[in-house]
């Protein structure tokens, strides 16, 4: 079994933003509900302007500790912490406020909002904050949005083709067209760090293309380093997109490491496969966990 | 002592009954039946017709009213309304089974008339034989409530504990997909159901009659008190909610033994026992955590899955799927164009008595602003609208009548006292899930009606406190305008809101909490703004209607009337300010007209078409405004299209999404905006 402190994330500490080291880390993250142990002694490390991946079988954990990670879920012992700041007992607000966007393996879009309207809260949340008063008495808000949002807002509609249905109530979409809708949404805010979880399911092969060569100029964009941490079912994607990786099996954090590495973990391929597996089976081979 | 615990049990009985039945229902449907009382009411009401005055004999009237016409309503209901709710949402529910409980005591007065009857025979033969037990009188009705609880008790709880039935039943209401799946009809189990509850209704109604007559008023109250047992069994255990129904009606009995017989505060502080249960058991759960969102919960996750997203909510869209540019100006600014030149014009265009009900007509616009930012835009159900508006209206008769204050300072001070209130409710009840947020503030509503709005100053012995005017507009006339002022500052206010950041954002809490939260957004600071402006913006409004009404009537405040206001909103679009208006105008003068120009009878259609319009949430959550506008706009939009089509202009883009949306059995093509040649 792998702990926090052998991804190297147990050096960090509470304090003041740290810019140089990893955009965001957990350490020793442990949650049981009732009497299972969901997470056990888990830690990862997400350095900036990188993809990483967080695989594992269905049941592994990838979901409550995206939601640790996110805030929504208070772990029992560990760490979490952005730009080295330590944010465990953060609300998912305030998280969110420090850099941290998350995506939903089901989305969570808000049905009375159209495709833009989407972009343009996440793009004022995190630009125009503090204005509740302002809402209230400026009538500002029945005149036409300012350019720079409406540039903005184009510019990320138009990077994942979403321009098309801008003005279309997000009830009406599709489920691949949602998570691109939540994708968007989760970008507009500018974060340092992005959660995706399940970004590319409901999509066909080619939109999966396209998505993933969006992500790849995300993170290379060099006005904003910014990082995703991806849970996927799709293992080969997530070999050919992450720089990293990380594998979660019954709760435990049992492999780590480069894309090669993962490929030729012996632990990895008895948790996808089993341990009658063939050694030449790599885990890239089930597109789908078991 | 014993008398008053026998006695005490009779109306314990009856809350046991009552509550049993809405405990099966909700175990059942996942409904909490708002219109039970309604429903009581329409069975006992038949019940007495067939045999008071069609002489039918007690086993006949009773078999007939209770056995077949309360399980056939209950039947009818199921296919008219129930089976459109099994998966809506909290709110949805409410709404609907809120219109019941606006239409079916109009309808029994169009089917029976208007006579008030005070005394109504129970199921015991007249004169009511009366027993010896250990020196106190039990009459036999009385022995029928106590035998009709220990069989509604053993028989329910077997039922539903021990039998298949019972088990197809609670399988029901966590997955009606999965039932479906597994062999088992859900219609037949819902219909059985449903003819189950309105039984239990009737029932109840029948055993009630003798006690607290045969009034649609008194039926919804005593219904509502049963509520308090239902919350303490926390909506599902049968046992927990008779006894504490019992119990209840115990308590109720002893205090009055306790407390002066001659008193009006005697009257009061028993009235609101009820509802102080209900309050404790809140508060109680509220400290123990437990009063989470399983309420919420719609379904199963196959259920989820197979319903299209936001098909189950109150409201949709803050703007119209049309894109804006092709349905034009007239398309998008006609409706509201239309309706502020007719509010201009109204108070020029009619004369004398009407001008004054213009006038109250703008003051409901007013209050019914409340509605829409709270409900339309926050997302929350709150019944105790009505009550802000009580208090904004009586502060300000208060300051005004008895203290100097020029009125429209008044009113906004009125406001301004009703904020706090707001706030804290909205504070408490944040964490609670949409059914306990109606039962929260339906309680504070009742408990300030009967300890609150009942005090002498606001009473003035019956007759109300006189609102003066402002000296500039004294009329009917210039008031209507000062009304219709007011209105438009406030929607203008709401409209800039909705279109702010705080506006989308608002938006944003309504549909996913979690997502909201991630995003970066404060749910609780989001929800308590719209509580406490909800709250101000009714009590301008009371304090408006008030002035219009030249006095301050705590009872025009009741708080079962302001689910008729609600009724009426939601009957003509929830979220829309224009609604608001145009829910002001019907609501005050439909009722006037219908008395003026048409037969008598038809005085009680007003709120079956309120209440009507209300269970039509279900079908059409937008209400009839907002469809008329986006047929209206879809018209607009598809001669735009012919005319674009015949010039030839370009189809759908490409692009992913685009792609995506290619289907056209996933997306209707005006969704698609066209791309640019």
């Amino acid at each position: 079994m792998m702990t926090g402190t052998d991804t190297g994330v147990g050096q960090m500490t509470s304090g003041a933003p740290d810019t140089a080291g990893p955009v965001m880390a957990a350490t020793g993250i442990t949650v049981r509900f009732g009497g299972l142990t969901a997470l056990s002694e888990v830690g990862l490390e997400v350095p900036t302007g990188t993809i990483v991946g967080l695989v594992g079988p269905n049941g592994a954990g990838k979901s409550t500790l995206f939601a640790v990670l996110s805030g929504l879920l208070r772990p029992a012992s560990g760490r979490v912490f952005l730009r080295g700041k330590d944010v465990t007992n953060a609300s998912p607000q305030l998280r969110a406020r420090e850099g941290l966007a998350r995506t939903f393996q089901q989305p969570e879009l808000f049905m009375g909002l159209t495709v833009r309207e989407h972009v343009v809260l996440a793009h004022r949340v995190r630009f125009a904050r503090q204005r509740l008063w302002r809402d209230m008495m400026d009538p500002r808000s029945l005149l036409p949005p300012a350019r720079a949002e409406n540039e903005r807002v184009d510019q990320l509609l138009e990077l994942l083709d979403l321009t098309h249905v801008a003005r279309a109530s997000v009830g009406a979409l599709p489920l691949g067209t949602s998570r691109l809708v939540e994708i968007a949404r989760a970008l507009a805010t500018r974060p340092d760090v992005v959660l995706l979880d399940e970004p590319l399911s409901g999509l066909d092969m080619r939109e999966s293309e396209n998505l993933a060569s969006v992500f790849r100029r995300v993170v290379e964009n060099d006005e904003h380093r910014v990082s995703l941490l991806m849970v996927e079912h799709d293992v080969a994607t997530v070999l050919s997109l992450s720089s990293k990786i990380f594998v979660l099996d019954f709760g435990e954090l049992i492999a780590s490491g480069t894309p090669a590495e993962i490929r030729s973990n012996a632990a990895v391929r008895s948790a996808y496969l089993g341990d009658d597996d063939d050694s030449s089976t790599t885990p890239a081979g089930p597109k789908e966990a078991p | 002592m014993l008398q008053y615990v026998i006695a005490g049990l009779v109306l314990g009985g009856i809350y046991a009954i009552a509550s049993a039945g809405l405990v099966i229902t909700y175990v059942s449907s996942g409904i909490l039946n708002f219109s039970f009382g309604a429903l009581a009411y329409f069975v006992a009401r038949f019940y007495y017709y067939l045999h008071t005055q069609q002489n039918w004999g007690i086993p006949y009237a009773a078999l007939l009213s209770i056995l077949v016409a309360g399980p056939a309503l209950g039947v009818l209901l199921y296919f008219m309304l129930f089976r459109f709710l099994r998966l809506s949402s909290p709110l949805v529910k409410v709404v609907a089974t809120l219109g019941l409980l606006v239409a079916i005591p109009a309808l029994s007065t169009l089917i029976f008339g208007t006579e008030a009857i005070s005394s109504a025979p129970g199921l015991a033969p007249q004169p009511v034989r009366v027993f010896d037990f250990i020196g106190v009188a039990v009459t036999l009705d009385q022995v029928i409530v106590y035998a009709c609880v220990v069989a509604t008790v053993v028989v329910g709880s077997a039922v539903l504990r021990y039998t298949d039935v019972g088990l197809k039943v609670r399988a029901l209401v966590d997955s009606p997909a999965m039932t479906a799946l597994s062999g088992t009809s859900p219609s037949a189990v819902s219909i059985g159901v449903w003819a189950v509850s309105t039984f239990f209704a009737g029932l109840a109604g029948v055993l009630a009659a003798p006690i607290i007559g045969l009034d649609s008023g008194n039926f919804t109250l005593l219904i509502a008190a049963a509520f308090a047992a239902v919350i303490a069994a926390r909506f599902r255990s049968l046992p927990i909610a008779v006894t504490v129904g019992l119990a209840m009606g115990v308590v109720t009995s002893l205090i009055q033994k306790y407390l002066p017989p001659s008193s009006n505060w005697t009257t009061e502080v028993v009235d609101a026992v009820p509802f102080m249960f209900i309050a404790i058991f809140l508060i109680y759960n509220l400290i123990r955590r437990d009063l989470d969102r399983d309420s919420d919960r719609v379904g199963g996750a196959l259920d989820r899955a197979i319903t299209p997203q936001g098909a189950t909510q109150l409201a949709g869209s803050t703007s119209s799927s049309l894109d804006a540019r092709r349905v034009g100006l007239i398309g998008k600014y006609g409706g509201p164009g239309l309706l502020i030149v007719v509010a201009a014009l109204l108070p020029i265009l009619v004369q004398g008595f009407w001008v004054g009900l213009v006038a109250q007509a703008f003051a409901y616009g007013i209050i019914f602003l409340s509605f829409t930012l709270v409900t339309g835009e926050g997302g929350m159900i709150w019944l105790c609208q009505i009550t802000f508006a009580g208090v904004g209206g009586l502060t300000a008769s208060q300051l005004a009548t008895n203290h100097g204050w020029p009125i429209l300072a008044a009113i906004v001070v009125g406001g301004l006292v009703a904020l706090p209130m707001g706030l804290v409710i909205g504070f408490l009840t944040i964490r609670l899930g949409d059914l306990y947020v109606a039962l929260v503030t339906l309680t504070f509503g009742l408990l300030m009606e009967n300890l609150v709005f009942t005090i002498g100053i606001f009473t003035n012995g019956g007759l109300g406190v006189n609102v003066v005017r402002p000296s500039f507009a004294v009329t009917d006339h210039a008031f209507a305008y000062v009304c219709l002022v007011a209105f438009a500052i406030l929607a203008l206010f709401i409209l800039n809101l909705r279109r702010s950041t705080t506006g989308l954002a608002l938006n944003a809490v309504r549909w996913s909490p979690p997502g909201a939260r991630t995003l970066g957004i404060s749910v609780v600071q989001m929800k308590i703004i719209v509580a406490g402006l909800g709250a101000m913006v009714a009590g301008i409004g009371g304090g408006f209607l008030v002035a219009a009404q030249t006095s301050a009537q705590p009872a025009n405040f009741a708080t079962f009337l302001g689910v008729i206001w609600l009724a009426a909103l939601v009957t003509i679009g929830i979220r829309s300010n224009a609604a608001a208006l145009v829910a002001g105008l019907t609501f005050t003068m439909l009722p006037a007209l219908a008395l003026a120009y048409l037969p008598s009878w038809t005085g009680q259609l007003p709120p079956i078409l309120f209440g009507l319009g209300a269970i039509g949430v279900a079908k059409f959550p937008d209400g009839s405004l907002e469809q008329s506008g986006e047929m209206f706009r879809r018209w607009l939009y598809e001669r735009a299209d012919r005319r674009s089509s015949s010039s030839g202009a370009p189809g759908a883009g490409g692009g992913l999404a685009g792609r995506v949306l290619q289907a056209p059995s996933v997306m209707p093509a005006h969704l698609v905006e066209e791309v640019p040649s």
